[in-house]
């Protein structure tokens, strides 16, 4: 009993030894950044762009110098966790970033759930958090004082489609709407529906499914029996992938249809060839010249420079994620100090010019950018409605698969 | 009422497609009394395999199909001869978890060999469809279910008509009686563990034309694998086909008149329910 | 004469890990709770799953009614927290007691199954259902007490572990044994066994439920992927199984020392952590398939030799 006994305390000892092992601080002088972030399991994909976008932006800030702090220049530093995508586990990495590595300035997570469970870790702590990933109003209803996200309010995120679609001959009358049941895309589905009755359109069908799923036939055949002239697709990138494979073999064509996500990324474009052609979509972000940034030139520099790193285009996402960064350089100037109270004060004062548009956040913590609609032409993006009106032309209606 | 009979082909191409997948997990689950957690992961295994051949060599996925069965086929064996064997007579617990781990590794080294981008077969063919009594039917759904049906029935005759079949059934009964058939366990273990992968690899590569791949589709598909054998049995290979094309039914129904967010509910519904009434399968014997 | 030194033992560790929140740092105490809910959890399947022999993978239903009970009675009712947590508790409660009559009379890996299809169709209610937020999931009110909900999960490990010891030397435990080891001598014998299968499925789904409602009000945001996790159940059978399926302290044992590799793989090499995980999951099932407490207990016996004869055991 007694060797039992010490091999049971030998064991509890090495427990303990693992648990302190993971919690030694980095050494460096510098302003570290922390973040968790999905860069394996099923959120991998798109967490990548966060990834790769905190640490652009910070190796860029670093090049020109670091940013000014009391007088004195400062190098950026950042230290990502792999969540796995485990909202769980993010969590605790986000508990484990602010107590024990003592860093006070929090990047964050992709998705509104992963953003919704993390964010309250921030505001347990007090300490800011600027996040590109989460855009549900859920996120910034909770009356938070430390969360700040740089995507805009997802009831709007169909707010441009809809004016455009007004503009087009002949203009939709009847629309389906479809959405995936997740935080995100059931607040995109409440504003979607409310600004299709303000534009007097006939909404034939209103359905919500499961994320995640893979099979859309019926769905698609309950779209064909009711023959709406457009159809709006709130979901995620693999549901859409999935939806627009299972339209063609079904024959299903709508004059219109456009998603809240895909249309954008590169890899989606590529997974799907010339069957991508016709798909309207939508995205806070376009390289643009007309966008100067302090540190990448302007938005075209920093997409050619993206490309030239990484190897693949730059979405929203991305350019979201650099402005996190950039946002925290800002603040942390303006403080002049590093004290999370202070950046967090700074923060809710920012008014930037980025190549993600203009930084500045309102009372719940959000920023509104207008969404240009854009259009898969010849298996290249095209812009065709913005703020100020038609900016390309849209090929509509949509073709038939087999005219095509 | 056309919506009613589109309803009814959807899940009839479906459930063809569903019942390969749960074909090799109930044969496995049948005969080793394994249930294979990694199930999943070998018709992610199989789909790559399908992609690779597809993109990278040109090979139309359905002669890559064989191919991508052979490689599984083969990877199946190895695992079983000197991993699986290995715990073979320890408790229950021990073989869910052995698969459990297996499967959380394939998972992972899928995603660091294969990336996290979601991938599609896509042939040029791949949207073709045809009407047939006021139905649109998908060409490659109504090949993948063909050939799905296919396989089935040749594992029935299979296990029916040879005599390497007739001991593999034997294993099934009785070890003891399987020696009387003059083949090593160890082998026929490894051979039907093979054949199933065999069997989750095949079903990847169809799943990788109608649908799409990525390291993660694994999870769910072990799960309505699951729903499938319990619903079918796990006697005999018709069953399984049964199986499958109740679930695709199912689904489809319950999607086109219930609501899209309770396809779950009620196939899982359904697993519980026969499992309650009747836990041999509503094809399988009473005991 | 060694048995109340044991005891002892047993007693100041559990009296240090209470003292640890005065000493540590905060991200100790964190890494604690999940530990603590875990080794809770891992104890509660120790019931169903180790003493009673049935693979049960519906302790996360139990652990999400828990959950949702929890938070709904904070949020739609405006109770206080310890209110919900009681009702959630009741809910798994009743919820095993008529469900546990008509499954656990299923084997094998048929009861396996059943509880996993379970485990989906509640997962699937509850993201089609009003009052449980549907599938966006609920906010619960931020509370800023970690040492509350240490302390919290500390004692529900301390009560778990007492009822299993309990099990363990009593009339009740060494019915379960019975039917763990052959149900139908059991019978025979004169035990109840729906009665005691039912009754251990019940103590096992209290003691998930009430970490389920811990974890929902420290964590503040739940949704039915993450309250009813079947992972969640899988790491319950890992962490028992690899610590000793059917001993008082495998069970926790076992949740400290995975708690604590699996902490320093996902924040030191995170990227490989998962791949990790799973190889020694694969590695422990084959070579010491009765667990940590059972290569504590033979190791000095066998020596090296202890693995191999693990592996000739059970091989074919």
């Amino acid at each position: 009993m007694n060797r039992y006994l010490s091999r049971l305390s030998l064991a509890a000892a090495l427990a303990s030894a693992c648990a302190a092992v993971s919690f030694a601080a980095p050494a460096g002088a510098t302003i570290t950044l922390g973040a968790s972030v999905q860069m394996s399991g099923g959120l991998a994909n798109t967490g990548r762009y966060y990834k790769d976008g905190y640490e652009f932006a910070i190796d860029q800030i670093n090049k020109a110098g670091g940013i000014k702090v009391g007088g004195k220049q400062e190098q950026l530093a950042l230290k990502i966790l792999d969540n796995q995508s485990d909202n769980n586990l993010s969590v605790r990495q986000y508990t484990q970033l602010i107590t024990s590595d003592k860093i006070g300035l929090l990047l964050g997570p992709f998705a509104s759930d992963a953003v919704l469970a993390t964010s309250s870790v921030a505001e347990k702590y007090e300490v800011p958090m600027i996040q590109g990933g989460g855009a549900s109003d859920q996120i910034f209803s909770r009356g938070y004082k430390y969360i700040f996200g740089t995507l805009p309010v997802a009831s709007k995120y169909f707010e441009s489609t809809i004016d455009a679609m007004d503009h087009l001959t002949p203009a939709p009358k009847t629309a389906a709407l479809l959405f995936a049941d997740d935080a995100f895309d059931v607040a995109v589905a409440d504003g979607t529906r409310k600004l299709l009755q303000k534009a007097g359109l006939k909404i034939v069908l209103d359905e919500r499914y499961s994320s995640n799923a893979s099979d859309f036939s019926s769905l698609l055949s309950r779209i064909k029996s009711a023959q709406p002239d457009a159809v709006l697709v709130s979901g995620h990138e693999t549901e859409v992938l999935n939806f627009i494979r299972q339209a063609k073999s079904l024959g299903v064509s709508p004059h219109f249809y456009s998603f809240t996500v895909g249309v954008p990324s590169a890899d989606f474009r590529k997974a799907l060839g010339k069957d991508a052609d016709y798909a309207f979509g939508m995205t806070s972000w376009l390289p643009s010249a007309a966008e100067k940034d302090p540190w990448f030139g302007d938005g075209d520099k920093f997409a050619a420079a993206w490309h030239q790193r990484f190897g693949y285009a730059p979405d929203y996402h991305a350019a979201s994620a650099v402005a996190d960064v950039e946002a925290y350089a800002k603040a942390i100037e303006a403080a002049g100090s590093t004290d999370p109270k202070k950046v967090r004060d700074a923060i809710a004062h920012l008014d930037f010019p980025s190549l993600y548009g203009r930084i500045h956040f309102d009372a719940v913590g959000q920023i509104s950018l207008p969404q240009t609609v854009i259009q898969v032409q010849n298996g290249k993006v095209v812009p065709i409605y913005g703020a100020t009106g038609f900016i390309g032309k849209a090929e509509y209606p949509m073709p038939a698969w087999s005219k095509r | 009422m056309d919506l009613l009979w589109q309803g009814l082909v959807n899940g009839i191409l479906l459930g063809g497609l569903y019942s390969l997948m749960a074909l090799g997990l109930a044969l496995v689950w049948g005969v080793l009394n394994i249930v294979n957690l990694a199930h999943g992961a070998f018709i992610m295994l199989g789909g790559y395999a399908c992609y690779y051949m597809f993109s990278g060599l040109g090979i139309d996925p359905f002669i890559a199909l064989p191919v991508t069965m052979a490689a599984l086929f083969v990877f199946g064996y190895l695992l079983q001869r000197h991993l699986i064997n290995l715990v073979i007579r320890a408790p229950m617990f021990n073989t869910l978890l052995l698969t459990f781990g297996i499967d959380v590794v394939l998972t992972y080294s899928a995603q660091i060999a294969f990336s996290a981008d979601f991938r599609t077969i896509n042939p040029s063919y791949a949207g073709a469809h045809f009407t047939w009594l006021g139905a649109t039917i998908p060409l490659v759904r109504m090949i993948a279910c063909a050939i799905a049906i296919a396989l089935t029935l040749l594992l029935w005759l299979f296990l029916a008509r040879t005599r390497l079949g007739r001991a593999i059934r034997a294993t099934a009964q009785n070890l003891v009686a399987a020696r009387l058939y003059g083949v090593e366990p160890r082998s026929i273990y490894a051979l039907t563990f093979g054949i199933g992968a065999a069997l989750a690899g095949g079903a990847g590569a169809l799943y990788g034309v109608v649908s799409q791949l990525n390291p993660y589709i694994g999870v769910s598909l072990t799960a309505k694998s699951f729903v499938i054998a319990i619903i079918g049995g796990l006697e005999s290979p018709l069953g399984v086909i049964a199986g499958g094309l109740i679930l695709g039914l199912v689904e489809s129904m319950t999607s086109l008149y219930i609501g899209a967010t309770y396809t779950d509910v009620a196939s899982f519904g359904i697993l519980v329910l026969v499992l309650i009434v009747r836990p041999t399968g509503l094809f399988g014997r009473t005991t | 004469m060694k048995r109340p030194l044991a005891r002892a033992g047993i007693v100041a560790a559990f009296v240090v890990l209470a003292g640890i929140p005065w000493i540590a740092s905060p991200s100790i105490v964190q890494f604690g709770i999940n530990m603590l809910l875990l080794a809770a959890l891992a104890q509660g399947w120790n019931i169903i799953g180790g003493y009673t022999g049935y693979a049960s993978f519906g302790n996360s239903v139990f652990y999400g009614l828990g959950s949702y009970g929890t938070a709904i009675a904070m949020l739609r009712w405006h109770l206080p927290f310890g209110i919900g947590l009681a009702l959630g508790t009741v809910i798994a409660v009743i919820f095993a007691a008529l469900f546990g009559r008509a499954i656990l009379r299923l084997r094998g890996h048929y009861f396996a199954i059943c509880t996993l299809g379970l485990a989906e169709v509640m997962t699937a209610i509850v993201s089609n259902l009003e009052i449980t937020g549907r599938n966006t999931g609920l906010v619960l009110p931020l509370l800023r007490g970690d040492v509350l909900f240490y302390e919290l999960s500390l004692a529900l490990v301390v009560v778990a572990t007492l009822i299993v010891a309990w099990i363990a030397h009593s009339r009740f435990g060494y019915g379960l044994i019975a039917i763990r080891e052959n149900e139908e001598a059991a019978a025979a014998m004169g035990v109840d066994t729906t009665r005691y299968k039912v009754l251990a499925f019940s103590l096992s789904a209290a003691i998930s439920a009430l970490a389920g409602g811990i974890h929902a009000y420290w964590i503040t945001f739940i949704d039915p992927v993450s309250a009813f996790d079947i992972g969640l159940n899988v790491k319950m059978i890992i962490v028992t199984v690899f610590g000793g399926p059917g001993s008082i302290l495998g069970p926790v044992l076992g949740a400290f020392v995975l708690s604590g590799i699996s902490e320093v793989l996902s924040t030191e090499i995170s990227t490989v952590a998962g791949l990790f995980f799973g190889a020694v999951i694969v590695v422990a099932v084959v070579f010491m398939p009765r667990g940590v407490a059972d290569l504590i207990r033979r190791f000095d016996k066998y020596r090296w030799r202890y693995f191999a004869e693990n592996v000739r055991a059970n091989r074919l």
